[in-house]
């Protein structure tokens, strides 16, 4: 009993930790940038200054914050329904759906929000095709999804060559691969309302949720026993999961690493699979979004892709944390 | 029984050795390509000028020397890669697999030798106005997917590629083709292409009428320029408003030359840079241009929320290079017509707006025969 208030304390204070430094790591981000912002002259209404920071500087950090949590809480949930470490949204083709939906965009629509709503499309448009081929194959254990996944997959990364063979090398190409290396540079204030809506719609909906993310993490026939329809269900959450990650990446293009990374690191602090270990997966996706975004915007004199620094970052994180692990047991 | 095992064996042993004489063939291929590379990190910048000198030295080799003589074949040339090339004849059939080194056979006059294009020529204006005769012919691909077979079965005597088509070079090399790599990617460059070209091509006269216009006009917007203020402009570039180019690049001379300050000056990259749009209000240009071929419009760039506190959008100074006839912010031939054009914008006192419109019209007239 001792044992256990212990460890509750514990993950009471790991995630107050978390918490507290995501805040300060997001408001430290409102400050790094290119354009010379200072205190006083955002808070003496210097209409410039003010200008910038609410359409650029708050939203890229609001939109780091937010969607690192995103990813993290989305990693974490596929990777308890799949009862696989190394699930995460990507295995059934939200990325590469995604990838070829923003290259259609570039290609054949005009406009960034047209590229946003394209990719968008792209991403959802993959998931509801895994996902009715997968209820068509009736799998166990989500198994059936997994393949059909990997078949949305393959699809998806054809059309991307296919598109990516019609577009003119000098801007089109420049651009596809600009959009799949992934960058919080761009967003602003017009472009993200209804995206980040979405998101914080999705992962409230997932933390309610949380009960019956649970019981898929149970063999099927347990799940059954305890009156779940965990075909359906399962359906449901991952179709929520890849709404809110689509709503990040279709904005920012691939962010790699934190969906799968963020969920190891938490379960390796908390050590247990529960309601706070996916908040604190994603208090470790947000941290790591927006440190990464903070290098990526301020390292060299252009904008680099953020996932270089996500991976940069997260790898020796979760390395840290194992090798603590196995030194405490 | 006995024979068919002697057939078999007979089999297996011609098999062996064809299998060795690819063994053979492969390290020698990679040999030349390593020579090549080493010509490449000795003689960066190797030009025909270097090439003239030496010709100016041992006038037995009065091929390669300077201006008015013509070129006597056979003639050896160093590449824009610093690739030895030696052409045997005057070449009667070219192919040109970039349209920047296309609309220099334009302009060298060499419109009947071509025999081969890139790819997607169709979008190209200058070829519907030049020579249309340019959209049916036979295309070798893009940099990006080169057709080196369609190349090689045109058996063309001269092949111009980009200096990105490094290993196809090498490839039509071994086919006894001879390929010059050109890399247009500053004025000189630029320069140095077109005496290359026309040395390998012997238009030598055409290609000094086209360098000494080039000259008087850069001559002329210097002087009318001096002493003005430098004006700030971003150059956006083709694939979107937040990528620009910074000074390494041919773009950033062309706005020099306009009586432009680069807003991109502290940027280091050789290639399109992506940046953010912080980053542009921080720069805070007077002029913002966007480059010819660029799918977005002025307007857009005007409509941009984000940009309303931009100097260059507020006053409405944003432009994008003309493209009517070809991308005159790619070092093309006639890439000094940008510069005009964008000192008739910065400093319409000094250069007034007419005088692009006059030059262009001269310009193509001359060289290219559009009327």
């Amino acid at each position: 009993m001792k044992l256990s208030t212990e460890s509750s304390n514990k993950i009471k204070f790991a995630l107050i930790v978390g918490t507290v430094f995501l805040t300060v790591l997001t408001i430290f981000s409102f400050f790094v940038g290119r354009y010379p912002l200072t205190l006083s002259g955002i808070i003496s209404g210097d209409s410039r200054q003010w200008q910038v920071f609410v359409t650029l500087r708050a939203s890229r950090g609001i939109v780091g914050c937010i969607g690192g949590f995103v990813l993290g809480v989305a990693g974490f949930v596929f990777q308890t329904v799949f009862r696989n470490p190394l699930a995460s949204p990507d295995i059934i083709g939200v990325s590469s759906g995604a990838s070829a939906g923003a290259a259609f965009g570039i290609l054949f629509l005009s406009g960034s929000m047209a590229v946003t709503a394209s990719a968008f499309a792209g991403a959802l448009g993959s998931v509801v095709l895994a996902l009715m081929l997968a209820s068509l194959t009736a799998g166990q254990d989500g198994r059936g999804i997994v393949l059909a996944g990997i078949a949305v997959h393959s699809l998806a990364q054809t059309a991307l060559i296919f598109l990516k063979l019609l577009a003119d090398p000098e801007k089109q190409l420049a651009s596809i691969e600009y959009w799949i290396m992934g960058s919080l540079n761009g967003i602003s204030l017009y472009s993200i309302k209804g995206n980040v809506i979405l998101c914080i719609l999705c992962v409230s909906a997932l933390f309610l949720l949380y009960r019956q993310i649970m019981m898929l993490s149970l063999h099927d026939d347990e799940g059954r026993m305890l009156g779940v329809h965990t075909q359906h269900l399962r359906l449901l959450i991952l179709l929520i999961a890849t709404l809110a990650t689509s709503g990040i990446i279709s904005m920012t293009g691939l962010i790699s690493f934190i969906s799968l990374l963020a969920p190891h690191g938490a379960r390796l602090i908390i050590k247990n699979n529960r309601l706070s270990t996916m908040f604190l997966s994603g208090i470790i996706g947000g941290c790591l979004l927006t440190l990464g975004d903070i290098l990526a915007r301020s390292v060299a004199s252009t904008e680099l892709p953020v996932s270089i620094f996500t991976s940069l970052v997260g790898a020796p994180f979760l390395i840290y944390l194992c090798v603590r692990r196995n030194r405490e047991s | 029984m006995k024979q068919r095992f002697k057939k078999h064996v007979a089999l297996i042993l011609i098999g062996l050795m064809l299998l060795s004489l690819i063994g053979c063939s492969k390290p020698a291929s990679t040999e030349t390509t390593t020579t090549t590379e080493t010509a490449v990190t000795e003689a960066p910048a190797a030009s025909i000028s270097d090439a003239a000198t030496t010709a100016d030295s041992t006038p037995a080799d009065a091929s390669e020397e300077g201006s008015d003589a013509q070129t006597v074949y056979p003639v050896t040339v160093t590449d824009q890669t610093g690739r030895e090339v030696t052409i045997e004849k005057e070449p009667e059939s070219i192919v040109s697999g970039y349209y920047i080194s296309t609309s220099l056979l334009l302009a060298l006059g060499l419109k009947d030798k071509v025999t081969g294009i890139e790819a997607k020529a169709g979008k190209r204006p200058i070829y519907k106005l030049a020579a249309p005769e340019f959209l049916e012919l036979p295309n070798v691909g893009t940099a990006k997917e080169f057709d080196l077979e369609t190349c090689a079965s045109l058996s063309p005597e001269l092949v111009i590629l980009p200096m990105k088509l490094k290993d196809a070079a090498q490839s039509l090399s071994e086919l006894d083709i001879p390929v010059l790599l050109v890399n247009p990617e500053s004025e000189d460059q630029l320069e140095q292409m077109i005496e290359l070209v026309s040395t390998a091509t012997n238009t030598k006269e055409n290609a000094d009428a086209l360098l000494s216009y080039i000259d008087e006009k850069k001559e002329m917007l210097e002087k009318d320029l001096s002493g003005v203020d430098a004006k700030s402009v971003y150059l956006a570039g083709n694939s979107s408003l937040l990528s620009t180019a910074g000074p390494a690049m041919y773009q950033s001379g062309l706005i020099e030359l306009a009586g432009g300050k680069n807003a991109a000056s502290e940027i280091t990259d050789t290639y399109w840079a992506e940046i953010s749009y912080e980053q542009l209000l921080a720069w805070d240009p007077s002029y913002i241009i966007l480059a010819s071929d660029a799918e977005y419009t002025p307007e857009d760039v005007l409509n941009d929320e984000n940009l309303k506190e931009c100097t260059a959008v507020k006053n409405g100074n944003v432009y994008a290079i003309p493209g009517d006839i070809e991308a005159l912010d790619s070092p093309v031939p006639g890439g000094i017509l940008a510069s005009i054009w964008l000192a008739g914008i910065l400093h319409p006192d000094q250069v007034s707006a007419d005088m692009y419109t006059e030059e262009k019209a001269a310009f193509y007239e001359t060289f290219y025969g559009i009327k």
